[in-house]
């Protein structure tokens, strides 16, 4: 990230931080969306997590920790939004999202459907550690500063994610009651 | 059954579908936002070591160096506690000011090989630099061959039971489980250790500290029932933690039932604890029991 934009922004320059909006919000947003596996929730996460940056810009002592704070506002935002839906729509019929048929990887649209479940039974704090290490390809420890916890919580949590993603993606192969008895 | 590297590949590239763009009104509502919006500016300057004179800083170098002695004596025996690393290298740090058996780091860590245990067998560990060998007493126990022995397999024959071995000694508990907020590092006596665990928030005491013996050695044993109504999930359920960067315990199930046994070992505390679900399989907890009841130390 441009440590200059970053600094004039530090200082109250509303076109610089503009600048800087525009170049990290997809990036924010695309990794809301994936934690949170919701188009309005993440847009809301995202929303909020530019105005901090905006709010909190002057804190930020080194520049080139940029990318990792704001990712650590980014996951309080989506964490605060998750807690917000969950306190007040528990029963929230949360849609499918839209993806191609043919992605490299996915052998079939229930794998999709078993992951999708699979990871909304995670939680916030769970779900962006798989996100953080398996979407931004971000190593554990820069995981574990970047969400401010140590790199044996980071590595339980993502041991305890993929396993629980993992048995998902297996729930597809046991036989369905049907099939078992043909 | 897919492997462990197929189910990654296959997360991966369903975490590469979805959405990328911010759509601009979003962006537009943030920038409306800006205008009204005054920034946070630190109300203290940093306190930075260019700041400071010669004789501080020198002494803050000299205070770094103890604490990454000491760090790395306790770290250098870990047979892997929660993200433990591999294997230690010959160890080569300095002496302990405090000696203890602790400052003798082992030259490598042990833990059982991933893999069922078979019964009746010894397996051996090092926890806290104190060897020690058990058996279990059924089939169906696995080891993940880092930190935890596991009822079954999850999740097809998972049977709700674990066994977390740590190689570092908590010493504090968290006052705030859901907010994370530790308590004050406490007494370092077993009986000032098993006196804090029953008193985390947010668990009932289902067993009040009793003195009990593992492998010939007085223990305390604290059992800790997990409340289900939380706020929060339970993995930010936090439990208790040690020093260094490696150890913070949450809870892995709301409504779990968490055993605490804290062994004296010749003055150095040996911390192991076991996790049963709501739903633990008839006698999963008895045979963790039994597991623990095998144990011999090697000191």
């Amino acid at each position: 990230m441009d440590a200059e934009l970053i600094g004039r922004a530090q200082h109250g320059d509303e076109e610089a931080f503009a600048s800087l909006a525009v170049a990290v919000g997809d990036r924010l947003h695309a990794v809301a969306h994936r934690i949170l596996r919701d188009i309005n929730l993440a847009e809301n996460a995202t929303q909020q997590a530019l105005l901090t940056i905006w709010r909190d810009l002057p804190q930020l002592r080194d520049p080139a920790r940029f990318d990792a704070w704001s990712y650590r506002l980014l996951v309080r935002a989506c964490f605060a939004e998750g807690r917000r839906t969950r306190r007040w729509a528990p029963n929230l019929l949360l849609l499918p999202v839209d993806h191609p048929v043919d992605a490299e990887g996915l052998s079939s649209v229930v794998d999709r459907d078993q992951l999708e479940r699979g990871f909304r039974r995670l939680s916030i704090d769970h779900r962006a550690v798989v996100v953080l290490h398996h979407y931004l390809d971000m190593p554990l420890d820069e995981v574990a500063e970047t969400l401010g916890v140590p790199v044996g919580t980071v590595r339980s949590r993502l041991h305890h994610a993929m396993r629980g993603l993992r048995a998902a993606l297996e729930a597809d192969l046991r036989p369905t009651a049907l099939e078992a008895t043909r | 059954m897919r492997t462990e590297r197929e189910a990654t590949r296959t997360v991966r590239a369903w975490l590469e579908e979805g959405v990328t763009a911010l759509p601009d009104r979003v962006l537009d509502a943030v920038l409306d936002q800006v205008p009204m919006t005054p920034q946070r500016r630190a109300r203290w300057p940093a306190r930075r070591i260019p700041d400071m004179n010669t004789y501080a800083k020198l002494a803050i170098s000299a205070a770094a160096v103890v604490v990454v002695a000491l760090v790395g004596i306790r770290l250098l025996p870990v047979s892997g506690g929660v993200g433990g690393g591999g294997p230690a290298a010959s160890p080569t740090a300095s002496p302990s000011p405090t000696p203890r058996a602790t400052a003798t780091p082992s030259p490598a860590a042990v833990f059982p090989n991933k893999g069922e245990l078979a019964v009746g067998s010894r397996q051996a560990m090092t926890l806290a630099g104190v060897p020690l060998t058990l058996s279990v007493p059924a089939s169906g126990w696995l080891s993940n061959g880092t930190f935890a022995i596991d009822k079954g397999s999850f999740p097809a024959t998972w049977e709700g039971g674990f066994i977390f071995w740590s190689d570092a000694t908590p010493t504090g508990v968290f006052t705030d489980p859901c907010g994370q907020t530790k308590g004050p590092a406490i007494g370092s006596s077993a009986a000032d250790l098993a006196a804090a665990v029953a008193t985390v928030p947010g668990t009932d005491l289902i067993g009040a500290p009793s003195n009990v013996t593992v492998g010939g050695y007085p223990a305390k044993r604290v059992v800790l029932h997990v409340r289900e109504d939380a706020r929060c999930p339970a993995g930010s359920f936090y439990l208790w933690y040690a020093p260094g960067p490696d150890l913070e315990r949450y809870a892995t199930e709301l409504g779990s039932t968490i055993r605490v046994w804290i062994v004296d070992v010749n003055g150095t505390l040996v911390w192991i604890d076991g996790e049963t679900s709501k739903d633990a399989a008839a006698g999963v907890a008895r045979e963790m029991q039994q597991i623990i009841d095998s144990i011999q130390f090697a000191p």
